[in-house]
């Protein structure tokens, strides 16, 4: 029987390193393993016995890209430890930081590691001599989400401004008013990009996942909500571990989270889309629309659109908070230790992040507990891979190695997340 | 960040000082505007590279001065004029997310927004752990550097009267 293997050593565009083993066997696929050999970074085990103060810049480091979602679930979950919450124009502050990052990573994925996909290109510097305008709206977007990050965070990459209670500094008026001059000509680069994204070639490929994102009583969710999936789940985030579980698999050194109950599921744009549609200001559904989306979306091929619709959404929220911004009579709010456990989940740019930690009397972290996206996401990109392997099988080994590159590249992952990615080998006997 | 007004120098320090050997790009420029800048704007980039392209946009020279994977020793200066020479692969640092300055030199000039010149001072680093010292050798290079860039600043503004000189 003759075998045939496909390798890639590093697959580009992708946050990480780590290899697919795809097996065909018979003119089936046998096997499509997503494995991560990226060495564990441990930061749970670094978060023992360091102060629950320290928590938020520690955890920044986890990503370059989101690391206001993960100092957002740190201190969610260290307030509710406290007992304390955080409301009004600090907790305003705190989505307009979080809208930024939004806009920085799904500019650079939607214009600088995905569009080349769709428009045959090997990366973003050749697509630029034919679409250079579409690469500088990208750029302009990326600076003004990182702008965000830098006014309110204090710098722009693995910002140090924010802290448990609230912020360590306010920003200046005229920093807020300056941000909503560079916001609104994002928000009309967000658009150009919807509508130029909306003209690709999409594969026609759908599946039914189970959709897990949170959902708020009145907003498009980022910072609050309950965990619900669009099989029934309705959960507060304190029950999460009820349900989800992280287990470990042999072929990967992040762990791979499921539901006890049904196993795969897909968090991030297309599920947090799809179960909060109804939440997004009419306008930006009317340009969803427009761009030939439905209420629902089970396509991970146009996750690329839903990006760009998010972009808007983030720019016009932005806006939307900088315009009702009245500051409060302190950066934060006074914060008494107390010895508990505290849960916190958000929706970073790839999906729900939720962490757990418990706090001894003294304010130091006894355990934490962190389970970033691209975790929860690794078994649906597995099956996604296998039946996009299963349908392509015809193409030439080539065009078969692109298109599942493109099926990961559709989830944006971030393996550095979730441990690192990708070197990518399929066997065909 | 404004854009640099056509026909100016710029002078970038790229890093960060909080990474011990990778604050070199940051203290030479901060040496560089302490002292004699000759007219040139400077600025530092302790962030993402991209935002680089629009700081650039108009600027007729742009100086970059960054930390560089060790190759012999600590404090080794390369000069690379994109002019005539390719930045070597072996001093820039691969990243798939975060993008170096080889990649925004690429999409810079794909974009028709490279500066006529660009010149990079690539230092060769040993220690890049957070929170650490500057290694002493690396560190040393820093008042010369900013020297030689001034220098070199003025010869370029001033051709006639370097050649007088």
């Amino acid at each position: 029987m003759a075998t045939k293997t496909i390798r890639v050593d590093l697959m580009a565009r992708v946050e990480g390193e780590g290899a697919l083993d795809l097996a065909i066997q018979d003119g089936k696929v046998t096997r499509a393993q997503l494995r991560i050999f990226e060495p564990p970074r441990l930061f749970e085990a670094l978060l023992r016995g360091r102060a629950y103060s320290e928590t938020p810049d520690i955890v920044a480091r986890i990503c370059g890209i989101c690391p206001i979602a993960y100092q957002m679930g740190a201190v969610h979950a260290i307030e509710q430890a406290f007992g304390m919450s955080v409301n009004g124009a600090l907790r305003d502050l705190r989505r307009l930081i979080y809208c930024g990052e939004w806009i920085e990573s799904h500019a650079l994925h939607v214009v600088m590691l995905h569009a080349p996909d769709f428009l045959g290109y090997p990366d973003a510097i050749r697509m630029a001599a034919d679409h250079g305008e579409r690469v500088k709206a990208g750029l302009a977007l990326k600076k003004t989400g990182n702008e965000i990050l830098r006014v309110l965070g204090g710098r722009e990459v693995h910002p140090v401004n924010v802290k448990v209670g609230g912020f360590y500094r306010l920003p200046e008026r005229a920093d807020l008013a300056r941000l909503a001059g560079d916001l609104e000509r994002a928000r009309g680069h967000a658009q150009d990009l919807l509508e130029w994204a909306s003209g690709f070639a999409f594969p026609d490929f759908e599946r039914d996942y189970e959709f897990v994102a949170l959902r708020h009583p009145q907003e498009y969710p980022i910072n609050a909500g309950r965990i619900v999936s669009s099989r029934g789940l309705d959960l507060a985030i304190e029950d999460f571990h009820d349900e989800f579980e992280e287990r470990q698999v042999e072929h990967s050194t992040a762990l791979q989270a499921v539901l006890k109950r049904r196993g795969s599921y897909l968090v991030g744009p297309l599920a947090r889309y799809s179960l909060n549609f109804d939440r997004l200001p009419p306008q930006v559904q009317a340009l969803a629309r427009q761009a030939g989306l439905g209420a629902v979306c089970r396509n991970p091929f146009k996750s690329i659109l839903v990006r760009a619709v998010e972009m808007v959404y983030a720019c016009e929220e932005a806006l939307r908070l900088i315009a009702s911004y009245v500051p409060p009579a302190a950066a934060s709010l006074p914060v008494t230790v107390r010895a508990g456990v505290g849960q916190g989940c958000t929706e970073a740019p790839r999906g729900i992040c939720h962490h757990r930690y418990e706090i001894d009397a003294d304010g130091a972290i006894v355990s934490a507990r962190i389970v970033p996206p691209t975790s929860q996401n690794q078994l649906s990109i597995e099956e996604d891979l296998a039946e996009v392997a299963a349908r392509n099988l015809d193409l030439p080994d080539d065009a078969l190695r692109d298109r599942c590159e493109q099926t990961i590249r559709n989830y944006d992952p971030c393996i550095s997340c979730s441990a690192h990615f990708l070197k990518l080998s399929v066997r065909r006997a | 960040m404004a854009p640099a007004r056509r026909s100016e120098v710029l002078v970038i320090g790229v890093g960060n000082p909080d990474r011990a050997d990778d604050g070199i790009g940051p203290l030479v420029a901060r040496r560089l505007s302490e002292r004699h800048s000759n007219g040139a704007r400077v600025v530092v980039c302790s962030g993402d590279v991209l935002g680089l392209i629009d700081d650039w946009a108009g600027a007729a020279v742009a100086i970059l001065i960054d930390a560089a994977a060790l190759l012999s020793q600590p404090g080794v200066v390369h000069r690379v004029d994109l002019q005539s020479d390719a930045l070597p692969c072996e001093l820039s640092r691969p990243s798939t997310h975060a993008f170096g300055i080889a990649e925004a030199v690429a999409l810079a000039r794909a974009l028709g927004r490279l500066p006529e010149r660009v010149i990079v001072y690539a230092v060769e680093c040993a220690c890049f752990d957070a929170g650490g010292a500057m290694t002493a050798a690396v560190a040393a290079v820093a008042d010369e550097l900013a020297a030689h860039i001034a220098a070199e600043i003025k010869t370029m503004q001033h051709p006639d009267e370097a050649r007088h000189a």
